[in-house]
């Protein structure tokens, strides 16, 4: 469960907020989606629960636990997928998995099994051993996506986890959320595709300009869409990004 | 011509940031008085270093000028430029040849190998002025003021300035280029690049051992009469190293008769030569070796399940923290090269000349001193404060978050607290500067015999001493991290967190030498007075990055 009440971001003290006075509940149990053109602050959100960016206002609670007050239980709380996969490159992947499972003191008697298991799932069986250097860009993404997931945590936070995979492992990638959420845990994604969150999302919240405009499930929105003019307009525009 | 012209005007622009046009830019004009500003507190605080030397070189001048050996402390300038030069430029060669992110994009480009090896020999030519400048200065003033010397020997004394890295650097450019060369055709070829430095630094080594081994051992009275009677003979011995060194201190010592100004012909010579042949040889070498030279090499084989068992291990977080530290290092070129090798090969490169002096049988003037109580503690001292000066200037530390860059955002997200982070990377680079401070100690100890009580208490202080440097070092990175670059040399070569790490280790370094020269004259004494002082410094810091810095760090972002 993941609770944002209130919080705001904006970069250099400038005046101009990133994400502005956002309130959100995700609950146990669901996946819900993040929508929102390029540049509304869908990262900018993600990087304050994941205590990367400090928020300037507001607060967020990651299963009970504050980001900003309880930062290290907070964080064991999560498995996150960055938008853009930078990650060691001089490390082979198999060591970069190491030491995540160490950092979240993943048990020594499941890692290793554990650690095949999910390298098998994404196809990544044989490049394991390399450096990250030599991978491409959507086998880092798996990579990193592999090492989320590895300490099965509870909350799953991922942004735009789909860009860059190809379809096998995409789907697989969707399979995999839709039985966290049942399993009674919880996913946070973020996308600019429509066609993902309506397949996916259990709920979704719509995001421009900092702003949440819409925060509902799918039908709820349709529905909403057709009364009110600048949200249908607003998804013309996302549909168009897909 | 004119593209090479062209080219190393570009590159100039880009490693030292200067053009006249980017001056008349109000906005840059506050960057550029900036790092005036902080060139001048630079020059300020080398000022007692650069005091301190040019005393030594006075009073050596008042020594020798009687024997008619004067020429001598030009001669030690002139080796000790180009010994520096030379290992530097090993180091340089390599990063900015082959390791820089333009390097393979220049690949592109209508230019011959030579044209684009020269214009970068160049450029590190420029970088090498810098790094002799104060070494050799103080000499060549101190010569020419001390000896009334006229017009020509001031002109001598400019052109020998500019002349005189060009030699060490195209001896270190010939080997490396060729080494490069053949490094390219393995695969693993980070990994080779580095043994192949290596290897050359050790090749250099290993000919002036021997080299150095044809001379004469022992003293003999005869030998020891010829190098004091015959005038210069001791500036003829210590330019062994370097022997076109000889005849530039020839050509300064007899400035204005003819037989400087063919001295002064010789030296030009032998440079130029050099500087031919390193072009020669990079129209044949560079290129290949430089082609490819970002590819990595991919089995994607399946681990067998014994390697799985291998490769995931448990361990504490803080370790694996320490562990990810230690292996991004040592396995990315330019890290290793500019600060676990600065660690490792920099004792050599200090004492080496000393060693090889001492080999030739030249007693040093300062051996019968070892053996007084006041010279044990000076010696003591003299050793600390390499030691700091190495740590200060390998940078592990000050470099520690910057060279996160873009990974940086990892260190956040990851749920191991900031202190155990702080921990972690002061503790993997406390093993390396344990262990540059074990090869300074070594080293100290083939060159100076002492006591087992003196070496421990070299032991005990240069581990503790390390510490406060160390602490200092992250405590500024994370004030001014640079996070934001392209690729890894602009981490270290770009980062001016590594000249305030060595600046603070320099001070340090000042503030225990004049301690322990003025107050403390016995070993015992100065051990017990550095031990203090460095666990009171490394406490105090400890205190300011756990608290201060923590909170800096929490408020990082990327
Ligand atoms: N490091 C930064 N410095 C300054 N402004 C930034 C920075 N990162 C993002 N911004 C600004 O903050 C706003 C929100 O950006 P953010 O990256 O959160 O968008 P996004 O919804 O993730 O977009 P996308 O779909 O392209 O990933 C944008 O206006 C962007 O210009
Ligand atoms: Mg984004």
């Amino acid at each position: 469960m993941i609770e944002i009440n209130g919080v705001s971001k904006s970069y250099n003290r400038a005046t101009v907020k990133a994400v502005d006075n956002v309130s959100l509940t995700v609950n146990n149990g669901e996946i819900f989606g993040f929508l929102g053109p390029n540049g509304a602050g869908k990262t900018t959100l993600i990087k304050m629960i994941t205590g990367i960016l400090n928020a300037d206002a507001g607060s967020i609670r990651i299963n009970g636990y504050n980001i900003s007050e309880d930062p290290i239980s907070a964080k064991m709380q999560f498995g996150f997928v960055p938008d853009d996969p930078n990650i060691f490159a001089r490390l082979s992947g198999i060591e970069y998995l190491n030491f995540i499972a160490d950092i979240y003191q993943v048990p020594g008697s499941q890692r290793g099994s554990r650690i095949k298991q999910l390298l098998q799932r994404f196809d990544m069986l044989n490049a394991a051993g390399d450096r990250i250097q030599s991978y491409s860009h959507g086998m880092k993404q798996k990579i990193v996506v592999i090492g989320a997931l590895l300490h099965d945590p509870p909350v799953w936070i991922l942004d735009e986890p789909m860009t860059g995979l190809d379809p096998r492992s995409s789907f697989d990638l969707k399979e995999m959320m839709r039985e966290h959420a049942d399993a009674g845990k919880t996913v946070f994604f973020s996308t600019h595709v429509l066609d993902v969150a309506e397949k996916v999302c259990d709920r979704l919240a719509i995001i421009n300009k900092g702003k949440v405009i819409f925060c509902g499930s799918m039908q709820e929105i349709r529905a909403h869409a057709r009364e009110n003019e600048s949200l249908e307009n607003l998804f013309l525009e996302l549909t168009e990004d897909a | 011509m004119h593209r090479f012209g062209a080219l190393l005007k570009i590159l100039l622009i880009n490693y030292f940031g200067i053009s006249v046009r980017q001056l008349r830019d109000p906005v840059n004009r506050k960057e550029y008085l900036k790092k005036l500003g902080l060139g001048l507190i630079i020059v300020v605080a080398l000022a007692p270093t650069i005091v301190l030397y040019t005393n030594i070189l006075i009073k050596g001048y008042e020594v020798l000028a009687p024997l008619g050996q004067a020429g001598a402390i030009l001669t030690l300038g002139m080796v000790l430029v180009s010994a520096l030069v030379f290992f530097f430029g090993v180091f340089y060669v390599v990063s900015l040849f082959y390791f820089a992110a333009d390097a393979e994009s220049l690949l592109a480009l209508p230019l011959r190998a030579w044209q684009v090896l020269g214009a970068r020999f160049c450029l590190l030519l420029c970088y090498e002025y810098l790094t002799a400048l104060p070494f050799l200065l103080p000499p060549l003033i101190v010569y020419g003021v001390k000896s009334g010397a006229g017009l020509s020997y001031w002109l001598m004394a400019l052109l020998g300035f500019l002349v005189i890295p060009v030699l060490p650097l195209s001896l270190a450019a010939i080997p490396t280029t060729i080494v490069m060369r053949f490094a390219n055709l393995s695969r693993r070829k980070d990994m080779f690049k580095i043994v192949g430095s290596i290897f050359v630094i050790a090749l250099v080594i290993a000919y002036q051992f021997f080299f150095q081994n044809a001379a004469p051992q022992n003293m003999d009275p005869e030998f020891l009469q010829r190098l004091f009677t015959q005038r210069n003979g001791l500036m003829d011995q210590l330019s062994g190293v370097f022997p076109s060194t000889r005849y530039l201190g020839l050509a300064l010592v007899d400035a204005g008769k003819l037989i400087g100004l063919l001295n002064l012909a010789i030296f030009m010579l032998v440079s130029f030569l050099g500087l031919i042949l390193a072009w020669f040889v990079g129209e044949k070498f560079y290129y290949q070796g430089l082609m490819g030279s970002s590819e990595t090499s991919a089995r994607r084989k399946v681990l067998s399940h014994k390697d799985y068992q291998k490769l995931t291990n448990p361990s504490s977080a803080l370790f694996a923290y320490m562990l990810k530290e230690i292996r991004l290092l040592l396995r990315t070129p330019t890290y290793f090269m500019n600060s676990v090798m600065t660690n490792l090969l920099a004792p050599l490169l200090i004492l080496l000349p000393f060693y090889l002096q001492s080999r030739r049988g030249i007693t040093m003037p300062w051996s019968n001193l070892m053996n007084t109580p006041q010279g044990q503690s000076t010696l003591l001292v003299a050793v600390v404060a390499i030691i700091l000066f190495i740590t200060g200037s390998n940078a592990m530390t000050a470099t520690a978050i910057s060279r996160e860059g873009k990974e940086f955002y990892i260190s956040r997200f990851i749920p191991l607290s900031y202190k155990q982070q702080i921990s972690a990377k002061i503790l993997s680079a406390y093993i390396f500067g344990v262990i540059g401070a074990l090869m300074m100690i070594v080293a100290s100890r083939i060159l100076f015999p002492q006591s087992v009580l003196f070496m421990v208490l070299l032991l005990g202080v240069s581990l503790v001493a390390i510490i406060p440097i160390l602490e200092a070092g992250l405590l500024i990175d994370i004030l001014r991290p640079k996070l934001e670059w392209e690729n890894e040399q602009q981490a270290f070569k770009q980062n001016l967190n590594v000249l305030f790490s060595l600046l603070f280790a320099l001070i340090i370094a000042g503030v225990i030498v004049y301690m322990v020269i003025t107050f403390f004259h016995s070993l015992l004494w100065a051990a017990l007075f550095m031990l203090t002082f460095f666990t009171v410094l490394a406490a105090l810091l400890y205190y300011l990055l756990m608290n201060w810095g923590i909170t800096l760090y929490q408020e990082l972002e990327s």
